[in-house]
């Protein structure tokens, strides 16, 4: 029968933060006809009894050259756990080769020693770890030899141990529930006042960012607010995350909580001569990421601060000039304002004036048909009389008294 | 040996150890208080048993009947300096790991610190009384211990403040020691005092 040469592998490398081992091997192409199909078991033994844990099937075609292949095999538990062994084996479809043709002999065994097997292993893992809500979680429990495990909880309740070594139990938590703020407790007891532990968060992937807006109060800067949607149930340094971006200046800004009200804010550099924003929100935590894009014309979402200072000048019986300063770059635009004038006597009136927007400037409005000798309120509110997106807020309320006739 | 007490340090002493008596009772309560949120917010086993955590003074002490008015204060002083950089530190690690999630929390560490950085200063003024003058404070603060879990540095915390608790305790029996006529004249807290 035909028996290929027994495989060798080159490197078995363990990734300990995502439990995945990467099996590189060379398929010793250089001897074969091009174009061969070549098969490679390769299987995956854990624990003291180098239990079969998986078994696969890596195909492949020869190419008349030594090619080194690469496969990897995430665990289902961490790789700190106990040992885990790989070896392999191939078969070549010869088919020049009219005889029996089989698998070649397992290759050596190669081994990642679990922390089991160290002097100082002892300890609980994985370590602080971070899953979606409805995954399955394995701990283990690294103890010193001699040592007996009187039980293992998650949160509050007491699972079934599965015995890995002489130094290593585990249990295995299916479809983990949201955790609290301060992560469930996973908790191995070797003696009253000896035990290990480690913390899960089981939170949510963040949820696409909701509502994004962005507005300019001043053609300074922007702001972009948003709702975060469904909480991810992370807190503190695992909490979601925003970062804005900006296609076309390519800028990039993280985003941050205001103190005040809880909400999402980020700001963004208003750049000269760009009008047109392409924003892309990015929202990430350690179980996954979203986003949300917008693109927005600056000079339609224009929302003017309050305007500030307000003055009067030029009075006389029935009428005045009042002045009010906005604090904001506008010359790109043209303003519209709304001034409210009350008084006691009469109902209150609405007086609405449109002028060219300046750079941090005071405007004025000459108001007329005011009754003569009579205390007026005053405030004033503006907004883009071109593209109206939102007012601002009123300003405060001024009074002023016109003159005897 | 210091000349004898004068009526008014023999007050005065009796005032600030009668205040630290009360003060030594509210912390405790607060760190009772302190302790159940902890237990709950930490998802902690309250009847868990913790083990010596390295760098938290022992409240239990031998001979405690025989040690000077002196040899309390610094004690207490080291004490409450250590607890002072303790708290502190688990108010950084909350805030880093639960962010605005548990303010509640957080409030009560820090308001618990706040008491235990006052009964620090209010023994400072009694080793003042005595005219000793309390240690430089770098003499004070363990290490902030290097890697820890998250579930080492809950079980951590929990240790803290059982700790505390037992010292507010010890605090209030060595401060009602102090006002003791008996032993409350200086000689009594000078003989003992060691170079």
């Amino acid at each position: 029968a035909f028996v290929p040469l027994t495989p060798r592998i080159l490197s078995l490398t363990p990734d300990f933060s995502t439990s995945t081992l990467n099996l590189k091997w060379s398929d010793n192409g250089s001897i074969f006809p091009y174009g061969l199909d070549a098969f490679w078991q390769i299987q995956i033994l854990r624990k003291e009894t180098m239990e079969k844990v998986t078994q696969v099937i890596y195909y492949s075609k020869l190419t008349q050259e030594d090619v080194i292949l690469s496969w990897n095999w995430t665990s289902d538990m961490p790789l700190e756990c106990t040992s885990h062994y790989v070896k392999i084996r191939s078969y070549i479809n010869v088919t020049q080769f009219v005889g029996p043709k089989d698998w070649s002999d397992w290759s050596a065994i190669e081994e990642v020693p679990g922390k089991d097997t160290e002097p100082n292993g002892s300890g609980m893992f994985p370590e602080d770890s971070v899953v979606a809500v409805g995954s399955d979680v394995t701990f283990c429990c690294i103890h010193e030899e001699g040592q007996e495990i009187q039980q293992m909880k998650y949160g509050r309740e007491i699972y079934p141990m599965i015995r890995l070594s002489s130094r290593s139990s585990a249990i295995r938590v299916l479809n983990a529930s949201a955790s609290n703020a301060s992560g469930t407790n996973v908790v191995c007891r070797l003696s009253e006042y000896e035990m290990h532990g480690t913390v899960l968060f089981v939170g949510y992937a963040p949820d696409i960012p909701q509502n994004l807006s962005c507005e300019t109060s001043n053609f300074v800067t922007i702001k972009c607010t948003w709702k975060p949607g469904r909480p991810s149930g992370l807190y503190g340094k695992r909490e979601t995350k925003y970062s804005l971006s900006e296609r076309m200046s390519g800028k990039n800004v993280s985003c941050k909580v205001d103190e005040t009200n809880g909400e999402r804010v980020c700001n963004f550099s208003v750049n000269p001569d760009q009008t047109t924003y392409n924003f892309i929100l990015r929202a990430s935590n350690p179980i996954g990421q979203a986003e949300s894009s917008l693109v927005i014309d600056l000079t339609q979402r224009v929302h003017p601060k309050a305007p500030e200072k307000l003055t009067f000048s030029g009075t006389n019986s029935t009428s005045v000039l009042l002045h009010w300063f906005i604090n904001g770059s506008f010359a790109e635009i043209r303003l519209l304002c709304q001034i409210e004038i009350s008084s006691g006597h009469s109902e209150q009136k609405t007086h609405n004036v449109s002028m060219p927007g300046g750079g941090f400037s005071t405007y004025t409005a000459q108001l007329n048909a005011l009754r003569p000798y009579t205390k007026y309120q005053f405030r004033v509110r503006c907004s883009s009389a071109d593209s109206f997106w939102r007012w601002s807020d009123w300003s405060r309320t001024e009074e002023h008294t016109t003159s005897e006739a | 040996m210091a000349a004898a007490d004068s009526p008014s340090a023999t007050l005065r002493r009796r005032d600030l150890c009668s205040r630290g008596i009360r003060l030594a009772g509210k912390m405790r309560s607060d760190v009772i208080d302190l302790l159940d949120t902890y237990v709950e917010r930490q998802g902690l086993d309250a009847s868990a048993s913790v083990a010596v955590v390295e760098g938290v003074p022992a409240a239990a002490v031998e001979h405690w009947d025989e040690q000077s008015g002196t040899q309390r204060l610094l004690e207490n002083l080291a004490a409450y300096r250590t607890f002072r950089t303790l708290l502190a530190q688990m108010l950084e690690e909350q805030r880093e790991q639960l962010g605005e999630a548990d303010a509640g929390l957080g409030r009560a560490l820090a308001a618990v610190l706040l008491q235990v950085s006052a009964f620090a200063y209010h023994l400072e003024e009694l080793l003042r009384l005595e005219s000793r003058g309390a240690p430089s404070e770098e003499e004070a603060g363990p290490p902030q211990p290097l890697h820890l879990g998250l579930f080492e540095r809950k079980l951590r915390g929990l240790g803290v403040l059982r700790e505390l608790a037992q010292w507010a305790v010890r605090s209030a029996r060595d401060l009602r020691q102090l006002a003791k006529p008996s032993l409350g004249s200086s000689s009594a807290l000078s003989t003992a005092e060691s170079p």
